[in-house]
């Protein structure tokens, strides 16, 4: 379970969308978006980096579902040369699109560099 | 005589010695010996006995004979009742079949009616017993134990299918089939039908084309999951320096998925400009770019505007696309075959200042319209990048150009075939051009070109000469010693060397980039070179290699490296390449035959080792040294 309280920093962070679902992920598997890094970094100060929330008020449920599936599904083929694409459903695109962008998921990132 | 046309028969048939009599009341019991035989399958029907029609000559030689046409054909048909009969019992069916064969006596009962179908019903009677007989036996053989631990159909099942496998007329015979009930003759290529017995050809080639088409689904169906890709895609992806580890970035998944389904979409203006710009290259990839997916990538306040493959848009089109979009400041069109004089007109005309425009293919654009657009709006040009325009630039255009585009600082111009020395010239008194020198396939410009380049470049940063036959090695060394150019980004020298079919390795008066040259160029440029080709340079010997990539030499900048056909590399080489070049993506080595079996670092890439495993040694080794 999360424990966003705890000084020590969670596996786990809480991705809460615009209309109050809560994704559950591993910090590792998110740590893909350079703004959310970012809003977690520990020597950023932000609320989000004390709490492990990151509430994203211009993005819905569906959508940030969708985002949580990316995470997992990059963090379960960091390592692995032949991936199958993810599939996205076409009527989620251009907002999943706009997303993601906003979450800077546009570049390779090798694992090492988080480490 | 009749006794020897009988033989055959006699021979085949009558294990219970039953002779074959003349008499008529022993109709019956030879009908039996038929139906024995026939279960046995040794039915051998032949057609050629089948006779028809009095008038006949063999007829008529028979009966000369003394044989009546009349008895053979009551045999034939008692046969074929018999033939009848059987084909049916194939069918595990039973009872349907047996009307069927009902109907078909009846129908057959022309000459022996009612006495053929009481026949046929006693031989049934007879079959079964016989059938029973033969199951019974077959229970016992070795086959039927093998195949019943493997399958897990009942005793009975498996022993009436294994006896149906034996009943199946042999190839030559002739069979009803199981699907239409037509009559047909079976040949080694006869299918058997779903339920065991064999078809005729019609429906087999129907069989066969269903089989196909469930063999289709399972294949798509098949273990392969959606997207993940096979080994020769994975080959080519690194062929084409886009493979690499790990998923892909969502952003792309998105684009790729919105191109694909681009018809569906209405509007794509919210997004941010790279993003759409990635989805136009992807749209042109495909082809899918026409004048109503046009009307997504148009919108007003973008000042760029990047169309790939406008092959399908039409002269309307592009004027579409200044009127939608005012304060276009760079176009970009590929392919732009409708981009003649109608369009250049109408821009001529508005008031618009394009600063850079990059025209590939329009080659319905004249001179005269080229010299009046230079002329109305050049001033405001910065870049000019014209690409397979044929004839209409010419050495007068680029006068043009030169005279009234006093901000041009990039000039392309590729694939023109009017454009001479005198163009040239007319370049040269261009002074606000940047960056790049670059001649392609220029067999005959020498050392003197060289030496200007070394006179009056000092701004340079891309510096690409190709296929020259008579520049020397000489020459390069005065270019690049002691240049006051900053350090080149860019070079490429393929295919400048000496070539001589008659003694190819001999090369007396240094023609082609050499030892001294290639060492002056790496002496001048090595900090700052990212990219260098010296492709089929093949004068150049392995102790220069050894001697500029020695261990205390490094190109930080270096990434990508094509030294193909260089033929005295070799693996020593390789490796002090990737020592000496810490950045280096991909080493190109085709044609290098002493490049035999080297250690790539991990992460980068050696294309073209000439070895079984393939085209390309990604690395695997962690330790780079």
């Amino acid at each position: 379970m999360m424990m966003s309280d705890a000084p020590e920093p969670s596996k786990h962070v809480t991705l809460v969308s615009s209309d109050g679902f809560e994704f559950i992920l591993l910090r590792e598997a998110v740590m893909i978006s350079p703004a959310i890094k970012g809003m977690l970094d520990p020597k950023s100060q932000f609320a989000e980096s004390r709490t492990g929330r990151c509430v994203f008020e211009e993005i819905n449920g569906i959508v940030l579902e969708k985002i949580a599936e990316y995470c997992q599904y990059w963090y379960k083929y960091k390592d692995s040369s032949n991936v199958p694409d993810m599939d996205i459903p076409v009527e989620l695109c251009l907002e999943l699109l706009q997303a993601a962008d906003f979450l800077g998921l546009d570049r390779k990132i090798s694992f090492q560099s988080h480490r | 005589m009749e006794r020897r046309f009988r033989k055959p028969e006699a021979d085949l048939a009558l294990s219970p010695p039953t002779p074959s009599i003349a008499q008529h009341g022993s109709r019956e019991s030879r009908t039996h010996t038929l139906r024995i035989m026939s279960n046995n399958h040794l039915n051998q029907d032949q057609p050629g006995r089948s006779i028809r029609g009095p008038q006949s000559a063999l007829t008529d030689f028979l009966a000369s004979q003394n044989i009546s046409a009349a008895r053979i054909r009551a045999d034939a048909e008692a046969r074929r009742a018999t033939a009848t009969a059987n084909a049916a019992s194939n069918t595990p069916a039973t009872e349907r079949s047996e009307q069927v064969e009902e109907q078909e006596d009846e129908s057959d009962g022309v000459v022996s009616g009612r006495s053929a179908a009481a026949a046929a019903r006693r031989a049934r009677d007879q079959k079964r017993k016989k059938q029973q007989e033969a199951i019974a036996k077959i229970k016992k053989s070795k086959a039927y134990k093998k195949r019943k631990r493997t399958d897990s159909e009942s005793d009975d099942d498996l022993a009436l299918a294994l006896f149906n496998e034996t009943m199946t007329p042999l190839p030559g015979q002739m069979g009803n089939c199981e699907i239409c009930g037509k009559r047909f003759t079976v040949t080694p290529y006869s299918r058997s039908g779903p339920e065991g017995g064999l078809v005729c050809n019609p429906c087999g080639r129907k069989l066969a084309k269903d089989e196909d088409a469930n063999k289709k689904q399972k294949k798509k169906k098949g273990p392969a999951p959606k997207g993940v890709v096979g080994r020769r895609k994975i080959q080519s992806r690194i062929l084409d320096g886009t493979y690499d580890v790990g998923a892909k970035p969502l952003v792309t998944l998105c684009i790729e998925t919105l191109a694909k389904n681009i018809h569906l979409a209405d509007d794509i203006g919210g997004l941010p400009s790279p993003v759409i710009d990635r989805i136009a290259r992807l749209l042109s990839k495909t082809r899918l770019l026409d004048s109503h997916t046009l009307d997504l990538f148009l919108q007003p306040h973008h000042d760029d505007l990047k169309v790939y493959d406008a092959a399908k848009l039409k002269s309307d089109d592009f004027i579409k696309i200044f009127q939608l979009v005012p304060q276009l400041k760079r176009l970009k069109l590929r392919n732009a075959i409708q981009f003649g004089d109608r369009v250049m007109q109408y821009l001529t005309t508005r008031n618009m200042s394009l600063e850079s425009i990059y025209l590939h293919g329009a080659n319905l654009l004249t001179e005269d319209m080229w010299a009046e657009f230079l002329t109305r709006k050049g001033s405001y040009l910065k870049g000019l990048q014209v690409y397979y325009t044929d004839k209409h630039v010419s050495d007068k255009t680029i006068d043009t150009i030169s005279n009234v585009c006093p901000n041009l600082t990039r000039l392309k111009i590729c694939h023109n075939q009017e454009v001479s020395d005198e163009g040239i010239k007319c370049i040269a008194k261009i002074d606000t051009l940047e960056h790049t020198f670059s001649i392609k396939n220029v067999p005959d410009v020498d050392d003197r070109l060289l030496d200007a380049i070394h006179e009056n470049c000092a701004n340079l940063s891309k510096l690409r000469i190709t296929d020259s036959e008579f520049m020397t090695d000489i020459g390069f060394t005065r270019l690049f010693r002691g240049w006051k150019n900053k350090p080149l980004s860019f070079v490429d020298l393929q295919k400048c060397r000496h070539v001589d079919a008659a003694k190819p390795r001999e090369n007396e008066h240094m023609v082609g980039l050499c030892s001294q040259g290639f060492e002056a160029l790496m002496e001048h440029s090595g900090t700052g070179l990212r990219y260098l080709n010296i492709h089929a340079c093949r004068h150049i010997p392995g102790e220069t290699f050894e001697k500029v990539f020695a261990s205390d030499r490094t190109y930080p900048q270096l990434r990508y490296l094509e030294i193909s056909f260089c033929e005295y590399v070799n693996d020593f080489i390789v490796g002090s390449i990737f020592r000496s070049c810490p950045n280096m993506k991909e080493v190109n080595v085709f044609g290098c035959m002493k490049v035999k079996d080297v250690r790539v670092p991990r992460g980068k890439i050696l294309v073209g080792v000439p070895n079984a495993v393939g085209m390309r040694i990604e690395g695997v080794d962690d330790a780079s040294n």
